[in-house]
């Protein structure tokens, strides 16, 4: 390595990041050494000072960062202070453009914190992309306005309305927004112009309500909501809604003319939400439906009937469609066949997942899964997932059999799990 | 049809469509050079290029999960192979396979202490003893149980 064109060993070096890797390779020779300036990322991982005595951990990180003229990311996973995060930005600020750090605030109190959001914003204002994990954002952070970020990713929170809004004025050109595991929201109204990606995930109640505005949204997962209104909807291509403690009451959304797929996933949607959601996705080609009941009260209760011919003749682009929880029961009732006629086709759909859960009605579920391979011409694979079923009842064993009748008799297309 | 001549005078005939990864290749083609010495990569180094560069050759969508297969294994060599890949890489400005390169030579890097990393990649201490002894204080911390934090005293 000793002769190794000059310009290389930068390059070779670039490529360690980790502190550790990085201080030890700064004694290997004079090269290598001066090579350190150059780095461009440092990473410190949770357990890098474990072994250490008497140290001030702060120094050397500060020491490290310090040593290099133009840092541009940097990943801090072990513990710090507020203090050593200052005086760090303060000479790296400049130059930074990731910042990724775990401050673990968000299961202490607000006095006990210290102020390390308000750090990043007094120095780090080129930030291009910023990632924190165990945030304490129950105060107004005081942020100046971060130009250039475009990703902000928040993991495990407690937040309230007002601080979250606060936050998000101070990014205006954010295009990436993700907020995992987030307490303490209520109502979340989003208005980045901006913004594309938004992966939201909200724990408590499942009541919160959320508004957004903008324009040039394309992949929006929604986790913890009850209510949803999301005005324009032009590029919107991914979709997934889901509810795990709560009921889905109400959404409000613009038209979903470029909607591709839909994910609708939860205990329990109000029918009113059900039946807009699937009117509305009319182009969609990916159609996820885990719904376990409906209802508008407390009161869980199974999905009404779905015409089959209605729904497939308004959704004429699908694909792909998943069935799970209640959906397959309601394409299964007495009248779901009725209007199917000999004109009736399935244009596109070549893939169906389906969870059967109990052998009632096992006669309509066969004919339901008969008429989708009868009517779906171009059907390649069909997968039965089997769940759980109350066997002391002769009638299960009888319907596993017809199912598995049902394989013998296509077996090109269906498989059974 | 390039001839290409290794520092062992082996001869290799391959397709122009192929060689032009090479920007060094490239710019002797476009000055219609069609056989090309290439004195300082041997005959070794010089086939794997060429397996790498007709790999790489074919860059449709559905090859790309090949390719990437293809790469993880290619890197599965020694040290020196790799270093002589580097040079070789260097000389023909192959700039896809350097990128490939620098963090697979990069990990040989990794969770190692300083006298482990020069040992490896046979390099000489150039620091003179008193300035050793400052950078290993400097970095003491990456050092702390290891035979080095006994010298310092």
């Amino acid at each position: 390595m000793d002769s190794l064109p000059d310009a290389i060993v930068p390059c070779i070096l670039a490529h360690v990041t980790n502190a550790k890797d990085v201080a030890s390779a700064t004694c290997v020779s004079k090269r290598w050494k001066e090579s350190i300036p150059y780095h461009n990322k440092l990473v410190f991982t949770r357990t890098v000072f474990d072994k250490l005595k008497n140290c001030s951990t702060d120094e050397i990180v500060g020491h490290m960062v310090s040593s290099i003229n133009r840092l541009e990311e940097l990943v801090i996973y072990c513990p710090f202070t507020g203090s050593g995060l200052a005086s760090w930005l303060s000479s790296a600020g400049h130059s930074l453009q990731k910042l990724e750090l775990k401050l673990d605030d968000n299961l202490v109190d607000l006095n006990s914190c210290s102020r390390k959001l308000d750090y990043i914003g007094a120095a780090a204002l080129n930030l291009e992309s910023l990632k924190l994990w165990g945030v304490n954002l129950t105060q107004r952070p005081k942020w100046h306005t971060f130009h250039k970020l475009r990703n902000l990713e928040i993991v495990g929170t407690v937040m309230d309305d007002s601080s979250l809004h606060a936050a998000l004025i101070a990014c205006p050109n954010l295009s990436n927004l993700l907020l995992l595991g987030c307490d303490g929201l209520h109502n979340v109204f989003l208005e980045l112009p901006q913004l594309e990606t938004c992966n939201l995930d909200f724990n408590g109640l499942g009541d919160c309500s959320l508004t957004i505005n903008s324009l040039k949204l394309q992949h929006l997962e929604v986790q913890g909501c009850s209510w949803i209104r999301v005005l324009e909807t032009q590029l919107l291509r991914n979709l997934t809604i889901s509810n795990i403690s709560g009921r889905v009451t109400g959404i409000d959304f613009g038209k979903l003319v470029a909607l591709e797929s839909l994910e609708m996933r939860g205990v329990q949607w109000c029918w009113s939400a059900i039946s807009k959601m699937l009117q509305m996705a009319s182009e969609v080609k990916h159609l996820f439906m885990k719904v376990e009941f409906t209802g508008d009260s407390d009161v869980l209760q199974p999905f009404p009937e779905i015409d089959i011919a209605d729904f497939f003749n308004s959704h004429p682009k699908l694909i792909k469609f998943d069935i799970h929880g209640a959906m397959f029961a309601a394409l299964c009732q007495r009248n779901s066949l009725k209007n199917v006629d000999s004109r009736f086709t399935i244009p596109c759909l070549e893939e169906v997942v389906v969870t059967v859960r109990s052998p009632l009605n096992a006669e309509q579920k066969m004919n339901t899964l008969e008429s989708l391979i009868n009517y779906g011409k171009k059907l390649r694979k069909m997968r039965i997932k089997i769940l759980q079923m109350k066997s002391s009842h002769t009638s299960a064993d009888d319907f596993f059999e017809e199912i598995c009748r049902f394989r013998g008799m296509n077996c090109r297309i269906v498989s059974i799990e | 049809m390039i001839t290409l001549q290794s520092s062992d005078k082996d001869v290799f005939e391959i397709e122009q469509s192929i060689l032009i990864q090479s920007g060094t290749i490239k710019n002797m083609v476009e000055d219609d050079f069609t056989f090309i010495p290439l004195p300082s990569v041997d005959t070794e180094t010089l086939i794997k290029i060429i397996e790498y560069m007709k790999k790489h050759a074919d860059k449709t969508d559905s090859k790309e999960k090949n390719i990437k297969e293809f790469d993880k294994d290619f890197m599965k060599k020694t040290l020196n192979e790799l270093f002589a890949l580097v040079f070789a890489a260097n000389y023909l400005h192959i700039s896809s396979l350097l990128e490939l390169l620098y963090p697979s030579i990069a990990d040989r890097i990794k969770d190692k202490i300083t006298e482990a990393i020069r040992q490896i990649f046979s390099i000489r201490c150039d620091f003179t003893p008193e300035e050793e002894r400052r950078i290993i204080m400097d970095n003491k911390w990456a050092h702390e149980g290891t035979e080095i934090e006994g010298t310092l005293d």
